[in-house]
């Protein structure tokens, strides 16, 4: 039988009752969450304040119509923020009735332990599978999130409709006060170290090119305050030689302030704005006008997932469609009102 | 001392360094000292290589050796102007084949004789060196014509003019509007004369192109032909393993795979590197050598210093011929220093990313 909403949004809910069961057990599994995402201890702290509890009955209305319908869904979960697994559960449970969870290999702690969760307050809709053939799947939907070529890989094998959430970044646009946006951005780069597809990795700065120098001369001071509380986790190999490229042509293209667990570059006017990789790296542009910004933005905006701005009257014209729009030092912490991805 | 008479003496010691290897006479000086005055030349003419050199605390009075100045990452062609003299004098100006989210990476060239004389140089050596001077160039790219700002098809174009009997472009260049004309291209083979030799000049996508159109036709050339291919796919092909691009390709041109020979080179360079096939027998597939204005220098990518021999690292390519833009460029593909050359080991394809934040990487391949 077809669940009502109210029913849909009650089984939402007890989605949220198991995140905070885990929030409240996040000391006990912090030091596994380090070890599998390079995470510091300090940095898992502060991703579980990222984990949903909670929600207003208007923003789960909104996750219920956005979730469709299905008998079954099976979520596959591959390459994502920690907690990220919270939410596709959410809208997965909001979809179906009955729920398979396929964990990241190399990262299932949340989802195991939400599923756990679940299962002790006597929701047996959900169920963990480790390895499956997503072609053996009949029936319902598949909701993968992960990199192109497993959404690619996924669609080409599958034989039921697929729901993909891919990758992709923030920017974030700052109109007002250098140092208080300076704050908010930093707030937003600082979890995950930048690894989710929230986290601003381009900021434009409207007016001069100076403005944009100040601002990123404060952001620079900003993280390296961050880096002193809450330590920027491991980087693989590959993410610090990418790092080091970025760095090294982001200094020949104009100034780069490097600091020990970040760098923070100015693009120059013209030329590409060369986007940073994860790692607590960022790229600063002054857009003089509001044509600049979208110009400036525009080579990358179908990856923009989210868009953070302390003026989001004026900036929301500006937005790449289906880009999250937030305030500053918002960025992380979306509404429960759907997935953080919007662009499927 | 003026930007261009200073810019126009050190092409002019490139240059002799090119003749001397023509003629195969020593060196007219040594490889590090052209090296520190390039760099101190560049330092002062380009402002982003003064910043670098500045931020890794760089003085370019005091570089004493081609090692010791910073190299240019292949991205800052995209994000800044890497060129020592005045936008309008540039006499040619290259751009990357990306679109690189929006932006391609721009090499602005003011004196191309250099450019010429060092590919020309090294090229008829690597591919042409026993030939003579009766050979066909057939082309598997566009014209120079069509493609001003490739780099590949303005040394394509110059190997036409300089290796092959003077012919038309139609007869030439077998991409047209971006597409490979297949029929053109047998039609001209089989009008190739016995005991004259063809040059083919392809990338790979173009000859497995090619080849899937041939659907197992064989387009046979004349004896003594070879083929140069260079490029990886770009995701314009499928993708084809090197091993057995090479023996497709011999077989579908009738030539021996040691007539399949590589070439390297990057629209950041003036020089290229070539597999020495066709004039050592001891070189083997994979493994690249350079001309004597160019050194390859396996860096480690986090560090930027070189490798222990025999350890694999980043390409840091050291070329003299980049006499107006970046002597030291630093490239994305993995190399490792052997006994006959440099192996190149593609780029690095690095880790799965940990999170959803879109990779660079990702980016790329989607937008091109």
């Amino acid at each position: 039988m077809r669940r009502t909403d109210e029913e849909r949004i009650r089984d939402v809910r007890r989605v949220l009752d198991a995140g905070r069961a885990v929030y409240t057990e996040r000391a006990r599994l912090r030091g596994e969450v380090a070890r599998v995402t390079g995470l510091s201890p300090e940095g898992v702290d502060l991703g579980f304040e990222s984990l949903e509890r909670d929600a207003t009955e208007a923003e789960l209305r909104t996750l219920v119509a956005r979730a469709g319908d299905a008998p079954r869904v099976h979520v596959v979960l591959s390459a994502n923020v920690f907690v990220a697994p919270l939410r596709a559960l959410a809208v997965a449970r909001a979809a179906a009735p009955r729920v398979t969870v396929r964990p990241s290999s190399r990262d299932p702690v949340v989802a195991r332990a939400l599923v756990a969760e679940l299962a002790a307050v006597g929701d047996a809709s959900f169920a963990l599978e480790s390895e499956r053939d997503v072609a053996t799947i009949a029936e319902g939907e598949i909701h993968v999130y992960g990199r192109a070529e497993t959404i690619a890989a996924a669609r080409a094998a599958a034989r039921v409709v697929v729901r993909a959430h891919g990758p992709g970044l923030g920017v974030a646009v700052v109109t007002g006060a250098l140092e208080d946006a300076a704050d908010a951005v930093a707030g937003d780069v600082v979890p995950f170290d930048q690894r989710g597809c929230l986290s601003p990795r381009v900021v434009l700065v409207a007016g001069e090119p100076s403005r944009a120098r100040a601002f990123a001369a404060a952001l620079h001071e900003r993280l390296g305050a961050w880096g002193g509380r809450v330590p920027r986790g491991e980087l693989t190999g590959e993410e610090r030689a990418e790092a080091t490229r970025w760095i090294e042509a982001a200094r020949f293209a104009g100034e780069c302030h490097v600091g020990e667990d970040h760098a923070v570059a100015v693009a120059p006017m013209e030329g590409h704005l060369g986007v940073p990789p994860p790692g607590r790296h960022v790229v600063v542009a002054a857009a003089s006008t509001p044509s600049d910004a979208v110009r400036r933005i525009e080579p990358f905006a179908p990856f923009v997932v989210a868009l953070g701005t302390d003026d989001v009257r004026r900036v929301t014209p500006l937005a790449p469609a289906r880009a999250r729009l937030s305030a500053l030092g918002r960025m992380q912490r979306p509404p429960l009102d759907g997935p953080v991805d919007l662009r499927c | 001392m003026n930007a261009r008479i200073e810019s126009d003496r050190l092409h002019a010691r490139v240059r002799a360094m090119v003749r001397a290897y023509e003629r195969a006479q020593p060196m007219p000086e040594p490889f590090d000292a052209l090296a520190v005055d390039l760099a101190r030349f560049q330092a002062k003419r380009v402002p982003g290589y003064a910043r670098l050199c500045a931020a890794r605390g760089v003085v370019p009075a005091a570089i004493s050796r081609a090692r010791d100045a910073p190299a240019v990452p292949t991205d800052a062609f995209k994000m800044a102007r890497v060129f020592a003299f005045d936008a309008p004098d540039a006499f040619a100006t290259f751009r990357t084949s990306g679109t690189t989210v929006g932006a391609r990476g721009s090499h602005a060239i003011r004196d191309l004789s250099t450019y010429d004389a060092g590919a020309l140089a090294f090229g008829r050596a690597m591919l042409a060196r026993d030939l003579g001077a009766a050979a066909v160039v057939l082309v598997l790219g566009p014209s120079d014509a069509e493609a001003p700002d490739s780099s590949l098809a303005h040394m394509c174009a110059l190997f036409a003019r300089a290796l092959g009997e003077a012919d038309t472009p139609e007869r030439t260049f077998f991409v047209r509007g971006g597409a490979l004309d297949v029929d053109g291209l047998r039609t001209r083979i089989r009008q190739l004369r016995p005991g004259v030799p063809a040059i083919v000049l392809a990338t790979s996508f173009a000859l497995v192109h090619l080849i899937d159109a041939l659907g197992g036709e064989a387009l046979a050339l004349p004896d003594r032909s070879r083929v140069m291919q260079t490029g990886g796919f770009k995701g314009k092909a499928r993708e084809v393993d090197a091993a057995e691009l090479r023996g497709l390709v011999a077989h579908t041109f009738g030539v021996p795979e040691r007539a399949v020979v590589g070439e390297y080179g990057m629209t950041e360079l003036s020089s290229q590197l070539w597999e020495a096939m066709l004039v050592d027998e001891g070189a083997r597939s994979g493994v690249y050598v350079e001309p004597p204005w160019v050194r390859v220098v396996p860096v480690d990518e986090e560090t930027l210093t070189p490798v222990a021999p025999g350890r694999i690292g980043i390409a840091r390519v050291e070329d003299l011929a980049n006499v107006d833009s970046a002597f030291a460029v630093l490239a994305s593909d993995r190399v490792r220093r052997v006994d006959r050359g440099v192996e190149l080991l593609g780029r690095a394809t690095g880790a799965a990313p940990r999170g959803c934040s879109i990779a660079i990487d990702e980016m790329l391949s989607r937008v091109e």
